[in-house]
């Protein structure tokens, strides 16, 4: 039942969520991200208030076409919601530093993501920093000007 | 009067001169420099890993990797390609294009992933990471046979044009898309590409996509992608199995309860 919980107890974990104020590295990703995010269908992005958030991983998913991190969160009123994190394809993932041991069930992690507009709780990543506080971005599709 | 020219008349000569061996000097290592480039690399040869630099585009020209909705400009409709591009549009936005069929020549182009390049005695091969799509093209100097059966990628030869690779397609049978945004592509079109190392590390290609069934007159993409000489492709096939699968969990996780998926509606 991971991801399946009402609207309600999504929204219950707004009071955990940091805005992230600095957009200028999203930006440049977002433009190229979007036609991966609407190849497979379903979801769609609010790709202009990316959200963080802390839980614990409940599952690291590696595999095409995009790998899933789910992520236990705690809302202020002590109920845990589950998200379902989406990513880009483990191919982008590992050229930007991943493998599928870089995350494990139980860790605690921060993640940022862009929600889904249906304000169920699911995303598709940007950014973690892991347990051992160091970061990893989800990658990036194409070339970006500053490289 | 006249020694009171001398001076600066030898001093004028004197800068003169100065500025001409500055710039003797300067076009020698202006020079030295090109020449370094040009040893670095050869025009010819496009062997390795090229990934995209959507960036780098012209601004002006219909954008491959637009999916706002609102590429501009848009090609050259005609109105029964217009409405072929507005029914492909639909057909995206419904989420319809999980089935895996091949994407052809132009949209694999401008997938945001890299391709590999590698040359055989009388081919030119591409293999597209996504999707795990792969093209030739001919450089033994056949021409594109007139009973070709006609094919998602198309039936392509390639010649050099001085420094220019020069790329020939045609035979496509009208079911791909030429970009993301669902730019419809008929049986007839012909397909030229003109491919130039521009640097060490800069390939460009000018697409001009001439099919009078669905545009009123040819018109052109410029595309430019970056070698990538410490990458290997990523295994990434599309399988109707993953595809399934991810629907199944991201997909339905993302649909609003009582709406028919996940969980039964509640009376």
């Amino acid at each position: 039942m991971e991801g399946r919980i009402s609207r309600n107890s999504a929204k219950g974990c707004d009071v955990k969520i940091k805005l992230i104020k600095s957009f200028g590295f999203f930006a440049g990703l977002l433009i190229v991200c979007v036609p991966i995010f609407a190849h497979h269908g379903g979801s769609d992005y609010d790709i202009q208030h990316p959200i963080t958030l802390k839980g614990t991983v409940t599952e690291f998913y590696w595999s095409n076409p995009h790998c899933q991190v789910f992520l236990d969160v705690k809302d202020d009123g002590g109920k845990v919601v589950n998200w379902t994190i989406e990513t880009l394809a483990p191919a982008v993932l590992k050229r930007a530093g991943w493998s599928r041991e870089t995350l494990h069930t139980g860790n605690q992690i921060s993640i940022t993501f862009v929600p889904s507009k249906k304000g169920t709780p699911v995303g598709m990543l940007r950014k973690v920093v892991l347990p051992d506080g160091s970061e990893l971005t989800g990658g990036s599709l194409g070339e970006q000007p500053s490289q | 009067m006249r020694n009171r020219c001398v001076g600066p008349a030898i001093a004028l000569a004197a800068a003169l001169a100065f500025l001409a061996v500055a710039r003797a000097q300067s076009d020698r290592a202006g020079a030295a420099k090109a020449n370094a480039n040009a040893a670095a690399f050869d025009v010819h040869d496009f062997t390795g890993i090229w990934n995209p630099a959507p960036f780098m585009q012209p601004k002006g020209e219909v954008n491959p990797l637009d999916l706002g909705g609102h590429p501009n400009p848009l090609p050259p409709f005609t109105p029964a390609g217009e409405a072929k591009y507005l029914a492909n549009a639909k057909f995206i936005a419904a989420g319809a294009v999980l089935d895996c069929d091949p994407f052809g020549v132009s949209r694999n182009f401008f997938t945001p992933r890299p391709f590999e390049i590698l040359v055989t005695r009388d081919r030119l091969v591409q293999h597209f990471e996504y999707y795990d799509n792969w093209r030739e093209i001919w450089t033994d100097g056949r021409k594109i046979p007139t009973d070709v059966d006609p094919e998602y990628m198309g039936y392509s030869t390639g010649h050099w044009d001085g420094d220019t690779f020069v790329v020939d397609s045609a035979a496509y049978n009208g079911k791909a898309f030429l970009t993301w945004q669902g730019f419809p592509i008929s049986e007839s079109m012909h397909q030229t590409e003109r491919w130039q190392r521009m640097d060490a590390d800069t390939l460009k290609i000018v697409f001009t996509f001439d099919d009078a069934k669905n545009y009123t007159k040819p018109w052109s993409i410029t595309g430019f992608w970056k070698l990538r000489k410490d990458w290997v492709l990523d295994a990434h096939p599309c399988t109707l199995s993953a595809i399934k699968e991810y629907d199944d969990r991201v997909n339905h996780a993302d649909k609003l309860p009582g709406l028919g998926y996940g969980e039964p509606e509640k009376k």
